[in-house]
């Protein structure tokens, strides 16, 4: 999990190891996303969520379709 | 609250409190418990993926946010340097700690650095972007190269 100054940039360093880009997120709803998911992590009855509560939490600050969804599908 | 739960959150308040992981006995002085409990919720905690140990299974590599070595993702607050096992973690910690700071990192391509000043309200405005090549259901396969 890496950070890019640009979509040029992220483009670039996907094409010279030859994989394809996943979804490119902005700074600011990654910090939606960490304030949810890391923001009660302190208190003893904050531990990892689920991959239900994940689901949610992805979708809540609009991180959706196939490639947030915390359950591998069956093959 | 049971024992590993105490143990759990004991990692990370060394952590919050000091930016270093706790070893075992520390932890144990910290509860002031004996040794083999602390190492028997370490293993519980490392099954849970609360916490990815390092070979011997002890020194802890990551407590998420936290990583328990040094890398290249930085939260500095309080005059503590966190490290951050990657570029969602780096915001994780100040989310966690609930205080601003200052997040420093890189492109991943071009080598640019980014330093990034986090307030109370989160970062400043900036238009960097985030990028996982793994998708979700794929992380703890590798949570290391994740």
């Amino acid at each position: 999990m890496l950070f890019f100054r640009s979509e040029d940039d992220l483009r670039a360093w996907c094409r010279e190891r030859g994989v394809e880009p996943g979804p490119a997120v902005p700074v600011h709803q990654l910090w939606r996303l960490s304030r949810v998911w890391y923001g009660s992590r302190l208190d003893p009855e904050g531990p990892r969520p689920t991959p239900g509560e994940a689901r949610a939490i992805f979708a809540g600050v609009g991180l959706t379709g196939s490639f947030w969804d915390p359950v591998p599908r069956q093959e | 609250m049971t024992f590993e739960t105490r143990v759990r959150t004991a990692i990370l308040e060394v952590f919050a409190e000091t930016g270093i992981a706790p070893s075992p006995a520390g932890i144990a002085e910290r509860l002031r418990a004996k040794l083999d409990p602390v190492l028997e919720a370490w293993d519980r905690l490392r099954e849970g993926r609360a916490i990815v140990t390092g070979e011997a299974g002890l020194s802890i590599r990551m407590a998420n946010p936290f990583s328990g070595i040094p890398t290249g993702h930085t939260f500095e607050s309080a005059g503590i340097r966190y490290y951050a096992n990657c570029a969602w973690d780096v915001l994780g910690i100040p989310a966690a700690l609930g205080r601003g700071g200052t997040v420093r990192s890189r492109c991943a391509h071009s080598g640019e650095s980014l330093r990034l000043q986090v307030g109370d309200e989160g970062p400043e405005s900036c238009d960097w972007l985030f990028h996982s090549l793994v998708p979700a259901a794929h992380w703890w396969d590798d949570i290391v190269f994740t």
